[in-house]
């Protein structure tokens, strides 16, 4: 198999399309066999080999076209590796027109979409519609995200959408070198980790801000740690001393992949109630750490956190966000149980899922 | 009430409360019976096989405990088939065929049943409760959890206060909601910690506690193949055929049936099929006003003449409703902005000797009555136009309509806003607030919280999810029967029925009518140019041609007089600060602004918003009833 895959980045930054990419790179090379090529073409991130690019990567990676942002060479380079592949994965909907124009130039040219979240949950453009239209198959991570692109682009067939749910980075398990978290003693420690742009308010990190001053009611020592950078910090600040919470609520910033471990390893359970969260990856992360997982019940995060795995509460309601907190802590999941549920979304088990779609 | 944790005398005190409190719900039989964890009581109105039947009902091996809300329509046939599965029938009625079911069939059974119902069924030997209700939400069922794991269920939230082990605590959540959607939209209620279970939904409590709700109905999917009529002569047959037979259906009961007979073309029809399904001495109520403009008297007589019921009119003046209201206040179990015109046509059928009565709620749902079946596809072509223009003018246009005085130009700016396909138009055209009044009502905290939650219904992506593939008729029919019509007619109905012992029916709300009438072209079901024409010419030979033809006009009340007459007192009250002391949820001063500018302005049009908010400050300021 020949595969190119295109996407916004990969390496230039850690965001959560850019590693799950990463996987897809590492999974179509494992799926391309003897013979076969993976190539990619990448918007944002700088020309050359990337030294991670080994890791997530076999034998069979070609060509890796960095085009830093110009769009014309994405397109460009779009066009010349499609001519010599068989598939073509997209990354975003955003390239997706691209994807259209280079099996314009090659008929034979299957393209596959992902279909991670919120950038498709809205009405599409005439453009995206037709480019849609033309896809063999579109990789929606969750059920839901399949569910919201019918309901606003009904005329898309339905058995050309298929749920591949999102895997854990096989590099970002638990480690027996795993640093201990140096934060403060606290019980139950609650851990969060999110954008905080004022684009991303939606993920719920104010309603977990919000409902410390009841969780701390049950549980005086608890502590909640937020992990993460952007411009919606200052009130997110602001609101913890508005709510008096300063001195039980931990801003730790951006964490190497290192000190994140370390704070998975720490915390009693981890929060993200989140109202548009496409599949959650976080969620998974968490669980390979044995941590129960507290969600709303919204989105895709349904599809992730089980009874047995977590709880989920309804998005923005205070008093049951404090509630589950207070349930979680009370009747501890077995991390037994909740580490074999993320091991059902483990990369071996998305490379089975990817190559069936494919097919 | 499912509870481990507590005795069986507490627990059967609890329910003896509950009970009582709703026993005007069934006045003609109680009765209350533990098994193990778990204590059912209930109080009858007797319909079918009214000398047997008392509940709850243990199956003769003791295995099965059942208490059951409604009616199964079908249940001389499924009789038979139960019998012939081996059931030993002890009664003629429709209580005991539900249990065989169940014991027969389980979770299943459900798919067999006509009917509306709710209902609760502990088994005694898996130590488990099922509970359901109806596909499209007849009859209610709310629950909420116990700290110590357990359960309780009843049909009226007034009753699960009465047990005494749930908080009476109005959640600032729900009282946001009420002022954008006129009710609580289920799953939530007013009250924090108490659900409503959504229609077509199930509940099970297995042994170890745990408690899982799931939808056992679901309106039908476009892929299923369904026989459709190939041209308007066979579709317009057919409908008569499920018309005439859900009117059969629906006249099943050993009292006296009667109907409500407004005069529009929905309760016509009813009445008209009933009598040419049979009905001898049919009783008709309608409600009349002193106020020019309102009565639809002329129509409602001509069709009791053309019918030659029995038909009985009942005055509703100004001075009646103020002088009602405390039992008005007092029968509600959630705040609502609507139902009155309900309470005085239920009294009236009930006074005027008759136990059952049917309604003509659900056509409009069902044949494309409500002007959003017109407007709404019309706005949706435009939306991809208006999401071209550049979004510095789209935030102009909104800021510009969302700061006039008319109630109009707000609800276009939501739309605007925030409608990106028709679910949305669908979900934000039965908003009665617009989003920037109801934010500005609100206290800073309950403000934050309807900020997260957005304008749009809460149900939004269900709905939409459950939709996918529907015509546009399609949406809109599902919205207005899955919101409006469930969350506030039936809602409503089965409240101020229930309060005067009387059992309402809809047979337009049946599900063997929709799930045949769902399929059909949309062209055949609705036209722009004749509303319900469907609905007009499948019975065109027994509705009045007068009132075939007649505008719509609903069955209204003059409230807009009102409030500034006999209300007016009531209303100052209520807007008075010590009143809204009760409600902290509430912006007070934004609240009592409400009002003046009302009296101040005298626009009739906006007494619905006025009157929607004076219920929630009132119902705050209800006394827990004794």
């Amino acid at each position: 198999m020949k595969a190119l895959l295109l996407s916004p980045e990969l390496f230039l930054h850690e965001g959560g399309i850019a590693r799950i990419m990463r996987l897809y790179l590492k999974a179509l090379c494992e799926i391309a066999g003897p013979g076969g090529r993976v190539d990619s073409v990448v918007l944002n991130d700088n020309p050359g080999t990337d030294p991670r690019a080994t890791r997530y990567s076999t034998a069979r990676l070609g060509e890796q076209a960095g085009c830093q942002r110009r769009r014309l060479r994405f397109i460009r380079e779009t066009i010349r590796l499609g001519r010599r592949a068989d598939i073509l994965v997209c990354g975003h909907l955003h390239q997706l027109a691209v994807a259209w124009l280079a099996r314009l130039c090659n008929p034979r040219l299957r393209y596959y979409l992902v279909a991670h979240g919120i950038e498709v949950w809205r009405p599409f453009t005439f453009l995206e519609r037709r480019a849609l239209l033309g896809a063999h198959r579109i990789l929606c991570i969750s059920e839901y995200t399949r569910r919201q692109m019918l309901r606003f682009f009904p005329g898309l067939p339905a058995e050309r959408l298929v749920v591949v749910p999102n895997t854990l980075d096989p590099y970002f398990a638990p480690d027996l070198n795993d640093q201990l978290s140096t934060a403060p003693f606290a019980t139950p420690r609650i851990l969060t980790v999110a954008r905080l742009t004022g684009t991303d308010t939606y993920k719920g990190v104010d309603t977990l801000i919000e409902a410390m001053p009841l969780v701390r009611r049950d549980f005086p020592l608890a502590r909640l740690r937020i992990v993460g950078q952007g411009d919606d910090l200052p009130r997110l600040q602001a609101l913890v001393q508005r709510r008096g919470v300063g001195f039980a609520v931990d801003f730790t910033g951006p964490l190497s992949d290192e000190a994140l471990r370390a704070e998975y390893a720490a915390c009693d359970l981890f929060a993200l109630p989140s109202r548009k969260e496409g599949f959650g990856l976080v969620f998974l992360e968490a669980m390979t750490y044995g941590k129960a997982c507290l969600g709303a019940r919204a989105g895709g995060t349904p599809e992730v956190i089980t009874a047995e795995t977590g709880q989920l509460v309804e998005y923005g309601n205070i008093p049951e966000l404090a509630a589950a907190v207070a349930d979680l802590v009370r009747y501890p999941r077995d991390s037994e149980v909740v580490r074999r549920h993320a091991d059902s979304f483990a990369f071996p088990a998305f490379t089975r899922r990817l190559a069936a779609a494919l097919a | 009430m499912i509870t481990p944790k507590r005795d069986p005398a507490t627990r059967e005190a609890a329910v003896n409360r509950m009970v009582q409190r709703q026993q005007h719900r069934g006045p003609d039989d109680r009765g209350v019976h533990s098994d193990g964890p778990a204590t059912l009581g209930m109080c009858r109105l007797a319909i079918i096989d009214p000398a047997n039947g008392h509940q709850p009902m243990i199956s003769p091996d003791g295995r099965f405990t059942l208490v059951f809300n409604g009616a199964i329509y079908n249940h001389r046939a499924l009789r038979t088939e139960l019998a012939l599965g081996g059931w030993n029938f002890r009664t003629n009625c429709d209580t005991e065929v539900l249990l065989a079911a169940y014991a027969l069939h389980g979770a299943a059974c459900l798919q067999r049943l006509r009917g509306m119902f709710a209902f609760a069924i502990w088994d005694a030997r898996e130590q488990t409760l099922f509970a359901a209700r109806d596909p499209l939400g007849i009859k209610p069922l709310y629950y909420a959890r116990l700290p110590d794991s357990g359960v309780v269920l009843a049909s009226e939230l007034n009753a699960l206060l009465a047990s005494g082990v749930v908080p009476r605590e109005i959640d600032p959540t729900s009282a946001g909601e009420y002022l954008a959607w006129f009710t609580v939209p289920a799953p939530r209620t007013i009250y924090r910690g108490i659900a409503n279970l959504p229609p077509g939904h199930s509940l099970t409590v297995d042994a170890a506690g745990r408690l899982k709700t799931g939808a056992w109905w679901q309106l039908p999917a476009p892929a299923q193949s369904a026989p459709v009529a190939g041209n308007y002569h066979d579709f317009v047959s057919g409908l008569r055929y499920q018309l005439e037979d859900s009117i059969r259906a629906h006249r099943v009961a050993d009292v006296p049936v009667g109907a409500f007979l407004s005069g529009g073309m929905d309760s016509t029809a009813v009445v008209g099929l009933m009598v040419r399904g049979g009905a001898a001495k049919l009783k008709t109520f309608s409600l009349t006003f002193g106020e020019a403009g309102y009565s639809e008297q002329a129509s409602a007589r001509l069709a009791a003449a053309t019918f030659g019921t029995e038909h009985h009119e009942e005055l509703i003046t100004g001075a009646r409703v103020a002088a009602d209201l405390p039992h008005l206040l007092a029968s509600f179990d959630q705040p609502t902005g609507d139902g009155i015109n309900t309470y005085y046509a239920s009294q009236t059928a009930r006074r005027g000797g008759v136990t059952v009565a049917l309604s003509g709620l659900g056509g409009d749902e069902l044949f494309g009555g409500y002007p959003s079946f017109r407007d709404l596809p019309r706005l949706q072509r435009l939306l991809p136009l208006w999401r071209r223009l550049p979004a510095g003018l789209r935030r102009t246009v909104v800021a510009h309509l969302s700061g006039r005085p008319g109630a109009r130009a707000r609800k276009l700016a939501d739309f605007l806003a925030h409608a990106r396909d028709l679910h949305e138009l669908a979900s934000l055209q039965r908003r009665v607030l617009p989003e920037t009044v109801r934010l500005a009502l609100l206290a800073p905290e309950a403000r934050a919280q309807a900020e997260r939650l957005g304008p749009n219904h809460p149900m939004l992506e269900d709905f939409a999810f459950e939709l996918i593939g529907a015509d546009p008729f399609q949406v809109i029919s599902a919205w207005e029967l899955r919101t409006y019509m469930a969350d506030v007619l039936l809602r409503d109905s089965d409240v101020f029925s229930m309060a005067h012992s009387l059992e309402l029916r809809v047979p337009f709300v049946d599900r063997q009518l929709l799930e045949w009438l769902w399929p059909q072209h949309d062209y055949f079901k609705y036209d722009p140019r004749r509303i319900k024409r469907a609905l007009a010419d499948a019975t065109a030979d027994i509705v009045p041609e007068p009132i075939r033809n007649r505008r719509k006009q609903g069955f209204t009340l003059p409230f807009a007089r009102w409030m500034l007459g006999e209300l007016r007192p009531f209303l100052d009250e209520t807007f008075s600060r010590a009143s809204l002391d009760a409600c902290p949820w509430l912006q007070a001063a934004e609240v009592q602004q409400l009002w003046t500018d009302y009296k101040a302005r005298n626009d009739t049009r906006a007494w619905s918003r006025v009157w929607t908010v004076a219920v929630l400050i009132a119902f705050a300021n209800r006394r827990p009833a004794a």
